[in-house]
C-alpha cells in the first residue's frame, strides 16, 4: 500500500490536472466556441496527452457540462454577494450585470450554442437563470408591497429581463463591436426594465 | 453550497444539499428531487413541466450523488 502522503500527493496532482483541463477548456471555448472545443484541442492547450482528458471526464459531453457548470458557479458566486441583505430590484439587476460582465465572452458562447449543448449543460443554463429569476421575484415582491412597482407576473418579469440580456449578449458583435456589450448597454437595459414596471 | 442553510438540515458538515437530502442528511427519493428541481424551473421561468423534468434529470445525472440515475 502506498504511504498516505504519496496517496495525498497523487490526489492533489489529479485535482490540479483536472483544474488545468477545465481552465484550458474555458480558454478554448472563449476563442473557438464549444463547437471548436474538441477534447484533442483542450488536451493540446494543457500540454497533456489526449487520453488524459478521459481519465478525468468519461466523455466530451461530461467535460462540456463541467465547463458550463464552472461558468455558472462563478456567476452564481457573484450573484450571491448580495444575499446578506434584502436587495432591491436595482441591486439584483446590478449584480446580474456584474456577473454577466465578468463572464461575458464565455456566457455569450454558452447562449449562442445552447441548443447544441449536452442536456446537462443546457440544464445548467436554466438553473442559473432560475437563480436570477428567483432573486428578481423576491425583490419585486418587496417593491410591490411598498407600491414602488407595477404588478407584473414574476415569470414575465424574469423572462423579459433574461431575454433582453441574452439578446444583447448573443448579438454583442452588433451592439458593441470590439467592446463589452454589458459595459456599454447594461445600464440602459436596467433603466428600460425599471421603467417598464414603474407604477 | 455557500451557506450552512444550503446544506441538508443547515449542517455545514452535511454531505448533500438541502434540496437533495432530508434534514437528517440522508438523500431524498430520486423522483422527489427531480420533481422539486422541475417545479423550480416551472415556477421561476415558466418552462414546460415535461421539459423541466427532463432538464432536472440531466442536471442530477451530472452530480456525483445521482450519477447513473435517469
Amino acid at each position: 500500500m502506498a504511504p498516505q502522503s504519496t496517496t495525498t500527493q497523487r490526489t492533489l496532482q489529479r485535482e490540479a490536472t483536472r483544474r488545468r483541463l477545465v481552465a484550458a477548456g474555458l480558454r478554448v471555448v472563449a476563442k473557438e466556441g464549444f463547437a471548436g472545443a474538441s477534447t484533442a484541442a483542450i488536451a493540446r492547450a494543457t500540454g497533456k496527452a489526449h487520453g488524459t482528458v478521459f481519465l478525468h471526464f468519461r466523455t466530451r459531453d461530461a467535460l462540456v457540462a463541467e465547463l458550463v457548470a464552472e461558468v455558472g458557479r462563478a456567476m452564481s458566486n457573484r450573484l450571491a454577494e448580495l444575499e446578506r441583505e434584502a436587495p432591491t430590484l436595482a441591486d439584483v439587476l446590478d449584480a446580474h450585470l456584474r456577473a454577466l460582465a465578468d463572464h461575458e465572452v464565455l456566457y455569450a458562447r454558452v447562449l449562442c450554442e445552447a441548443t447544441t449543448l449536452p442536456a446537462a449543460a443546457r440544464a445548467q443554463v436554466f438553473a442559473l437563470q432560475s437563480g436570477i429569476a428567483s432573486r428578481l421575484r423576491r425583490a419585486h415582491a418587496r417593491a410591490r408591497a411598498q407600491g414602488e412597482v407595477r404588478d407584473i407576473g414574476s415569470v414575465a418579469l424574469a423572462n423579459i429581463w433574461i431575454s433582453l440580456t441574452n439578446h444583447y449578449l448573443m448579438n454583442r458583435d452588433l451592439f458593441a463591436p470590439g467592446a463589452s456589450v454589458i459595459s456599454k448597454c447594461g445600464g440602459a437595459l436596467k433603466a428600460q426594465l425599471l421603467e417598464l414596471i414603474r407604477p | 453550497m455557500r451557506t450552512p442553510d444550503d446544506h441538508a438540515g443547515g449542517d455545514p458538515d452535511a454531505e448533500y444539499c438541502s434540496t437533495c437530502a432530508e434534514a437528517s442528511g440522508t438523500l431524498k427519493p430520486y423522483d422527489e428531487v427531480v420533481q422539486a428541481n422541475a417545479d423550480y424551473l416551472v415556477r421561476e421561468q415558466g418552462v414546460d413541466l415535461h421539459a423541466a423534468r427532463t432538464m432536472a434529470r440531466a442536471l442530477l445525472a451530472s452530480m456525483p450523488a445521482w450519477q447513473g440515475r435517469r
